[in-house]
């Protein structure tokens, strides 16, 4: 088997005092869907602020493809294929959905020419109308991101993923804020992405998590609890014992160990 | 009448204005409203360059009178002091700002919002201090006067700012052929990596686009803008001055593209010319025009918070049936 | 040499006290209101102006501490109601506001006062003995006087509950608001009181200055970069920046002419800003 696709050895962070995650060390390999589930606070954004560079890490490497990534800017990190979308929606909302498409694309695709008008490169222009069809937004393709619903944000933000063919992608709680309805269209498109591309998941809504993650690693206060498939992870007690005192979770766990 | 119909008519309008100034504008009024165009169409460039940097990429820069001032006195030490001629004063003026947008902005560009709009304000009050004590090279606040030389020389025909129409002409092409560049940069690829940065430089970072170095190039050709200008400015009055340089002029800018409309190429014209317009028009009548800029700026505010351009593009959006006749009318009465 | 460095130094320090004053204030503005307040040297201006009217008029100097902060807070709540109140949360929008503010006055003065440069006599004349060198009396009161305003603008933000309010929408607004606390009244008050405390230091610096219309432009910058190296939102490490900024110039004056000490100050300033872009005290307090 080749290089696990994303690696972490005695990955620390420290803010001041807290320690947001803790001598973690991850082995993640290629062609699985992970989920990274764990409690408030237990560590999971910072480990993705710190696989993509957003935050350095206070000791410790990333590896991706047995490549080392520690300390690598934002846009490196990105170029190298690892491409994330962000808790809080987060797309640019002045910018019209195929624009943000577009620039996405071009972002890793192109240099960035100063006097061509963007309108003209035809290649690009052919990608952008493939990815609005996918995500069934080619009706609102004009309209500027700042204005679209919540759902259809999330659908932009999967398809600025998409459009990106990213090697590695990091999505943090895609899911979060949908209706039940927007709920399914979001997984079934995670779904077919991970046909292709290696998925990293965090996600709060435990029915999500065990439909569509092929190993699930649980965090709590900075370090692994637990990791495994999603019956392992049901029947694990410390896992149980780190959700105690959030029923809904808890009736999540057991209604997935009993499924 | 499409809204783009409209946007190119009221533009070959504007265009044949600004081509007739020299004959239409002396003909009504007199000579003297041929330079006012003339500075005009400089201070619009100068404006220009902070709405590139506010407009596009979301920078508040409040020292964009340093690169002006680097512009200007590139022409005037290069004329008075290094006997240099038209052409490469001119280039060591536009040198001069773009190298030192490019020094300062390595450091400036690390910092955003306020930090940037105050570390903008510090190394232009840095450099106006330098220029008003070195007075051996910049002739501090009186500043250095110098003759004009020649444009072109053709034989025995002399083409020189001592002729005002060519003087006009020149400045009109200069400043056309800037606004055409950034109109081509804005609408290019990496114009909409310059929006997405001003929109969210988180998820620019994350989707592979170099912030700093992208916003680097975008002060650097700010610099070129303002540089421009302010050679541009030295061969207008036939002068450099340190006066130029203090963090006020840089203000003004930041007002009139504000004003005009910052992310609208147009606004930078729009603004200033309204702002020298009331200067000129008042100040002959009343020698504190001040008190009605103050006015205005504030009214503009309050009725138009996406600058006048703004206005005017949201009436476009708004507009039922498209009164053609009357918008025509509406450009002509905003000339002198 | 000793001397020079030492009178100086105490210029510079009492510069910083008075500085810090205005500082403070644009400093609140900018907390509670998002307002890059362009016209906040020139309410420091109208502070001084004020000073030489109530001289004039009364021919009592003293009587200008009173009238410059009192003139100052009116004209700054009618100016929040009029002009910024429409604007809130557009900081870009409220430095063309604010620009226009200070046109208009600038221009207001100089129509009523007139355009050139005029001086106040200190009150109070004479010098002390100080560190062995003779020292300003006048100079000596100021310096008391800006702390004993320092002092209270701080009792008034923690003992009071205008001032227990003013750091509640500080630290959170919208909290603040559903708690019941009357937003609208604060940020009159804040601005006001913004434009007060800089009116106050016009007074105080009006006998060791020129009262000029132009006299808040030079004062603008130095209290921009206060805020900013004290740290945003830190109060006390703005009013330690000023005293800083001023007295290091003072120090340096000794040695080079002013124009140098501005420059090295500035260079300073810059390297501050880039080394530690969330101000110099970030740690003490918050």
């Amino acid at each position: 088997m080749s290089a696990p696709i994303l690696e972490t050895r005695s990955l620390t962070k420290r803010f001041g005092g807290l320690t947001a995650v803790d001598n973690l060390s991850l082995t993640l390999p290629s062609g699985r869907l992970h989920a990274i589930i764990g409690p408030n606070g237990a560590g999971k954004t910072t480990l993705f602020n710190l696989v993509s560079g957003l935050l350095t890490p206070s000791a410790g490497r990333v590896l991706f493809r047995g490549k080392d990534i520690t300390g690598l800017k934002p846009h490196e990190i990105s170029r190298l294929g690892i491409k994330r979308t962000l808790q809080i929606k987060s797309v640019f909302n002045q910018l019209s959905v195929a624009d943000n498409l577009w620039i996405t694309w071009a972002a890793s695709n192109r240099v960035l020419h100063p006097f061509r008008a963007a309108a003209d490169d035809r290649d690009a222009r052919q990608r952008v109308e493939r990815t609005l069809e996918q995500t069934g937004l080619t009706a609102l393709a004009r309209r500027p991101a700042g204005t679209l619903s919540y759902g259809d944000v999330a659908l932009l933000e999967i398809g600025m993923a998409l459009i990106s063919d990213p090697q590695l992608l990091l999505l943090d709680e895609p899911t979060c804020g949908m209706s039940p309805a927007e709920t399914d269209r979001a997984v079934q498109k995670i779904r077919d992405m991970a046909k292709n591309i290696d998925i990293i998941i965090i996600e709060h809504d435990m029915p999500v998590v065990f439909e569509i993650a092929d190993d699930i690693t649980v965090m709590a206060q900075g370090a692994v609890l637990a990791s495994g498939n999603a019956e392992e992870i049901a029947a694990d007690e410390r896992v149980r014992e780190a959700y105690l005192g959030r029923p809904e979770d808890e009736d999540y766990v057991e209604e997935a160990a009993h499924a | 009448m499409t809204a783009r119909n409209i946007e190119r008519a009221l533009f070959a309008a504007f265009a044949a204005f600004m081509l007739s100034v020299p004959w239409t504008i002396p003909a009504l009024l007199s000579g003297f409203w041929v330079n006012l165009v003339a500075e005009i169409l400089i201070w619009s460039l100068f404006a220009a360059s902070v709405n590139l940097l506010f407009g596009y990429v979301g920078l508040l820069s409040f020292g964009q009178a340093l690169y002006f001032g680097f512009g200007m006195y590139g022409v005037g030490i290069g004329i008075d002091q290094l006997g240099l001629t038209f052409w490469p004063a001119f280039g060591l003026g536009i040198v001069a700002a773009m190298a030192m947008a490019l020094v300062s902005g390595v450091l400036a560009v690390r910092l955003t919002w306020h930090y940037f709009a105050i570390i903008t304000v510090v190394f232009s009050l840095i450099f106006y201090f330098l220029a008003v004590s070195m007075k051996w090279l910049t002739g501090g606040d009186d500043g250095i006067n110098f003759s004009m030389p020649p444009t072109f020389t053709f034989g025995k025909s002399i083409w020189s700012f001592t002729d005002q129409t060519f003087q006009y002409f020149f400045i009109l092409a200069t400043v056309a052929l800037c606004f055409y560049l950034m109109h081509r940069v804005v609408r290019s690829p990496l114009g909409k990596a310059f929006l997405a940065i001003r929109d969210n430089d988180v998820r620019a970072s994350l989707i592979g686009l170099n912030v700093y170095l992208l916003r680097l190039v975008a002060f650097v050709m700010a610099g070129f803008l303002a540089g421009v200008a302010g050679a541009l400015f030295a061969f207008f009055g036939r002068y450099a001055s340190a006066t130029y340089m203090f963090y006020q002029v840089s203000g003004e800018a930041v007002v009139w593209a504000i004003v005009g409309g910052a992310g609208m190429l147009f606004g930078p014209i729009i603004g200033t010319s309204v702002f020298i317009l009331i200067r000129e028009l008042v100040s002959t009548h009343w020698e504190h025009h001040a008190l009605i800029v103050g006015f205005v700026a504030i009214l503009v505010v309050r009725l138009a918070p996406k600058g006048l351009a703004g206005l005017w593009a949201d009436w476009l959006e708004n507009r039922e049936k498209p009164p053609a006749e009357a918008i025509t009318v509406n450009t002509l009465r905003t000339e002198p | 040499m000793m001397d020079t460095l030492l009178l100086l130094a105490l210029n510079g320090l009492i510069w910083g006290l008075i500085i810090a004053l205005i500082a403070l204030g644009l400093s609140i503005i900018f907390g509670l209101l998002d307002v890059i307040n362009i016209a906040h040297g020139d309410f420091f201006m109208v502070g001084t102006v004020v000073a030489w009217f109530t001289l004039e008029y009364t021919g009592n100097f003293w009587l200008g501490f009173v009238t410059a902060p009192l003139f100052g807070f009116i004209l700054g709540a009618l100016i929040q109601r009029t002009v910024i109140q429409s604007i809130r949360g557009a900081a870009a929008l409220s430095i063309v506001a604010t620009f226009g503010l200070s046109l208009i006055l600038q221009e207001s003065v100089r129509i009523v006062f007139g355009p050139t440069p005029r001086r106040i006599l200190p009150p109070i004349s004479g010098t002390i003995p100080l560190f062995g060198i003779e020292y300003d009396i006048y100079r000596i009161f100021a310096a008391a006087l800006s702390i004993a305003a320092l002092a209270g603008f701080f009792y008034f933000l923690q003992y009071t509950k205008v001032g227990t309010w003013m750091r509640a929408v500080r630290h959170d607004r919208d909290t603040a608001i559903a708690m019941g606390i009357p937003a609208q009244r604060v940020y009159m008050l804040t601005f006001a009181i913004g434009f007060g405390l800089a009116a106050f230091g016009g007074v105080v610096a009006a006998p060791i200055t020129t009262v000029d219309f132009r006299g808040g432009v030079d004062i603008l910058p130095f209290c921009f970069m206060a805020v900013i190296i004290g740290g945003l939102g830190n109060l006390p490490g703005t009013a330690a920046a000023a005293v800083l900024l001023a007295f290091m110039e003072g120090v340096i004056q000794s040695v080079a002419d002013p124009t140098v000490a501005r420059i090295a100050s500035l260079v300073l300033m810059s390297a501050v800003l880039l080394l530690r872009p969330q101000g110099l005290f970030r740690g003490f307090v918050r």
